[in-house]
């Protein structure tokens, strides 16, 4: 009993864990002290335990990566502390959200750990992608020139945003199986469709992934090549296409020729980002809310302006931890299916963020994407944990006896 | 399996690299652009704050107060002239000039470098919150005298630069306004007081810019002291027709020099000698100088916004590039930019980042922040440089600025006479510097729609030297 204890104690995560859920109590706390709002105090309650559940919970139901569900579960209280801090409305809904996430992500886990039957569920996946894919052509409203949006019931969702998790399985498994033509089609086919629909940062990420799955499959450099260049003519003909592509260009290359107009959002983000200084102006002290949609696409320059750039930096480095988490996921996989899965999983969170606080910061022009975890918003909040989860469920097989393995090879799976 | 396990390690590192790169760019465009951001008049952020806090003083390098608050309001230095002369780049409490030290500077006058500690020693002593002293390196006595002896109702800017440092003396825009008394004629005034020609008025350089090109001839040809050149007095390229000063073809009167050296046509400020010597160098080279005494590069300066300068990229036929080497065509240029090519040649060469803060101190007496020189571009060998030094002397002895001369002095310089399609007038430019020394002091006019730059600029200029020479100024 006593060994046991010791034992615990020991763990580094445990440290961890505790330290985060201080962080974000007085974070809360802290909110409510200077507003003098009863949610803050229930929330400092709430979100430390929906991280404990999400984070010392879950590796008790099965094998998991501890060190992915700490930054994970840091990343989506951030999220949820900095919109309460600028809107309590929506801060309360994104810690709904996270708690929906969190039960969404042990889900996709349990999937990739026991479901066997992709050969069937491959064909279904990549008919539904298509289907929900045109909902929004058919039934969508046009948000910021895209019109990648449905309203079903009085809830709004971006069906893309999920069509990813079926993206990144179909592909994976077609290729897998060495159906390069057929997942090249079925990722052309989606790309077609998000071009239509004039979601070009979505249109990006799929376009990503998929150049990362063929890469990571078959190594092949001509065909990557290829696709580069296809991207690339892609790229030139939306440009030339679509007058709110050239717009956005006109805008990142000089964004102070109009600060007060077209340039206003990159503008108020530099600035954010600079008035916040080294160490931030402080939790609740900022004025953020001066830069359009804060709480969407530029929610890391509010947290560089409230948290400062030292946190900022500390924040990508979380991103890049998980990132290098996955690919060491991928690589200690022993299916190429769930290699696969692994990899394309971690391609479209490093890229969504790269493509977003790229934005943010000037280094690309800013195209609508959300920033995983972080960004309000239900249907990015899942998908992303979901990712997250898909991860987990890859990393549970490897910790998993090499028996079940067996018992795939059987089925017609592959081993190494 | 092994082979995608090599593939997807490659892949990590492309994904970490992504994050690598946005932590460099943010990181780096926050160094070189962190500043001009903070102090962009879009920053509602900074005026929120501003009410808390006693905005700091503002002097001069002699100490004289340009700037201070008094029963909360802003208040500027007591001698309306120099008032007004210093207003470009003082700047005002209403912003109107853009980028004056009140607002570039507004990180230090409004304690936004302050650290914690700093602050929490207010709040225990009760006191309110007081901003950093912000010493410029200007002469405020400079820049009244400058503005007394500027024509009357002209306008145009004047810089004067310690070459060897870099420090700025004074930068000065024409028409000025009076900061403590903006009425609505100043704001409606046509001439716009509000802009400043130094930093951001750009202007075609005219012969100043003949200073590059006669560099970039002796970079890049290897007789060009030696060689002879041949003033026909016209030179036909094309639509364009390159003649000299004085030329009126309605009355049948033509400039022609004759065969003349390099020396020479700089000193008469011969057009058609340089617009063939561009020719003969060629556009890429020319350009390529250009580019290394600062042309068509971002000017991302510490303390100073400038406009950038252009060498023309587009249109290349011979007409143009001919024009170019005489100054005229597409060029672009600020006086503060020219003064700085100007200082490289005094300078052995060595261009240095223009500065204007000479000091920041903090309220409770530490120095925050103090004038360290520091090099921009080095443009030109030292033999080089001294060539053209010869040159530019030999302009104020014998050429077309003998009116900037003092005699027992090497007052050295070059002028310019730029033909601006919508004006009457030329636009006047002197450029020059004392090659003394003890008063190491470059300086480029403007006067727009006067005339001559021999005759309405180097007086100017002569007195400004004289000024110089006679009052010693810290810097």
């Amino acid at each position: 009993m006593k060994e046991k204890h010791r034992k615990k104690r020991r763990d580094p995560y445990r440290l961890l864990l505790s330290a985060v859920m201080l962080f974000y109590f007085l974070g809360f706390f802290m909110l409510g002290i200077k507003d003098g709002n009863w949610e803050s105090f229930l929330l400092s309650l709430v979100v430390p335990a929906i991280i404990f559940v999400g984070t010392a919970g879950i590796p008790k139901l099965f094998p998991a990566d501890k060190l992915l569900l700490s930054l994970t579960n840091f990343l989506c209280a951030l999220g949820v502390l900095v919109l309460y801090r600028l809107s309590p409305q929506r801060g309360l809904s994104q810690a709904f959200n996270y708690g929906v996430g969190v039960g969404c992500m042990v889900l996709c886990t349990l999937v990739v750990r026991y479901w066997r039957h992709w050969k069937w569920a491959t064909p279904l996946m990549m008919g539904a992608s298509f289907f929900l894919l045109m909902l929004p052509l058919a039934i969508g409203t046009e948000k910021n020139g895209a019109q990648s949006w449905i309203s079903l019931g009085g809830m709004s969702m971006q069906p893309s945003e999920i069509v990813k998790l079926a993206l990144a399985l179909s592909v994976s498994y077609l290729l897998s199986r060495r159906r390069v033509v057929l997942s090249i089609l079925f990722a052309g086919v989606c790309l077609l469709i998000l071009m239509l629909q004039k979601d070009l940062g979505t249109a990006l990420l799929y376009y990503g992934v998929t150049l990362i799955l063929l890469y990571a499959a078959t190594g092949n450099k001509p065909l990557i090549g290829a696709g580069l260049l296809g991207g690339a003519g892609a790229a030139v003909v939306g440009y030339q296409m679509f007058a709110h592509v050239k717009r956005r260009v006109a805008i990142w290359l000089d964004p102070w020729a109009d600060p007060s107009g077209a340039g206003y959002q990159i503008v108020q983000s530099l600035i954010a980002m600079v008035n916040g200084g080294v160490w931030g102006v402080g939790l609740g002290l900022g004025n953020a809310s001066v830069i359009p949609e804060y709480y969407n696409d530029f929610i890391f320059s509010v947290i560089l302006h409230e948290f400062g750039l030292i946190f900022g930096l500390i924040v990508l480095c979380m991103y890049m931890f998980i990132v290098i988490r996955g690919s060491m996921i991928a690589r200690r996989s022993r299916t190429v299916f769930h290699a696969l899965l692994a990899i394309g999983c971690t391609g479209l969170l490093a890229l969504q963020t790269f493509v977003i606080i790229g934005g943010n910061i000037k280094l690309i022009p800013l195209t609508g994407v959300t920033l995983p975890f972080i960004s309000y918003g239900g249907t990015s909040m899942v998908s992303s944990l979901c990712v997250i989860g898909l991860l987990q469920g890859v990393a549970s097989r490897n910790e998993a006896g090499v028996d079940e393995d067996r018992a795939l090879a059987m089925q017609g799976g592959e081993l190494e | 399996m092994k082979q995608i396990r090599k593939n997807i390690g490659r892949l990590a590192l492309m994904l970490c690299m992504l994050f690598v790169l946005l932590a460099a760019y943010g990181a780096y465009s926050i160094i070189t652009q962190g500043n001009r951001w903070f102090s962009s008049s879009a920053n509602t952020y900074v005026r929120s704050k501003k009410k808390n806090v006693i905005a700091g003083d503002i002097l001069d390098a002699n100490g004289v107060l340009l700037a201070t608050t008094a029963e909360g309001e802003r208040v500027y230095a007591e001698n309306e002239a120099v008032r007004k002369a210093a207003v470009h780049m003082v700047g005002d409490s209403a912003s109107n000039v853009n980028n004056g030290a009140e607002s570039f500077f507004s990180s230090y006058l409004y304690g936004f470098q302050q650290s914690f500690l700093e602050r929490l020693s207010f709040a225990v002593k009760g006191q309110p919150r007081m901003g950093d002293t912000v010493q410029l390196t200007l002469d405020s006595r400079l820049a009244a005298y400058v503005a007394s002896i500027f024509p009357q109702g002209k306008t145009g800017a004047v810089v004067v630069v310690n070459y060897e440092t870099g420090k700025l003396l004074t930068s000065q825009s024409f028409p000025n306004f009076d900061p403590m008394n903006i009425t609505v004629e100043v704001k409606r005034d046509s001439q716009k007081p509000f802009f400043n020609r130094a930093t951001q008025g750009l202007y075609a350089p005219g012969s100043t810019f003949k200073i590059v090109t006669a560099a970039s001839a002796l970079q890049n040809m290897q007789d060009a002291t030696a060689r002879a050149f041949q003033c026909t007095g016209q030179l036909q390229l094309g639509e364009r027709l390159i003649t000299d000063a004085g030329t009126d073809l309605t009355a049948g009167k033509i400039t022609q020099h004759g065969q003349l050296t390099l020396l020479r046509a700089f000193q008469v400020s011969c057009n058609n000698t340089f617009a063939n010597l561009a020719l003969t160098i060629g556009d890429e080279n020319l350009k390529k100088t250009s580019e290394s005494f600062g042309f068509n590069d971002n000017f991302l300066f510490r303390d100073l916004v400038v406009e950038n300068s252009s060498y023309p990229t587009e249109n290349r036929n011979d007409g143009e590039i001919a024009w170019t080497g005489a100054g005229q065509s597409a060029l672009t240029a600020s006086p503060l930019h020219m003064c700085m090519i100007t200082a490289a040649v005094a300078n052995d060469g060595v261009m240095m980042e223009p500065r204007i803060l000479e000091k920041v101190t903090a309220a409770n007496g530490t120095v925050r922040t103090e004038f360290v020189p520091r090099i921009y571009k080095k443009p030109l060998t030292q033999a080089h440089a001294e060539l053209l030094t010869e040159y530019m002397r030999a302009v104020v002895t014998g050429g077309t600025g003998t009116a900037a001369g003092i005699s027992g002095v090497k007052v050295c310089g070059k002028t310019g006479s730029a033909e601006i399609d919508t004006q009457e007038n030329t636009n006047a430019w002197f450029v020059g510097f004392l090659d003394e020394g003890d008063s190491p002091y470059a300086l480029a006019i403007v006067v727009e729609d006067a005339g001559g730059g021999g005759s309405v600029a180097a007086p100017i200029a002569q007195k400004i030297f004289s000024w110089l020479l006679q009052n010693n100024p810290v810097n």
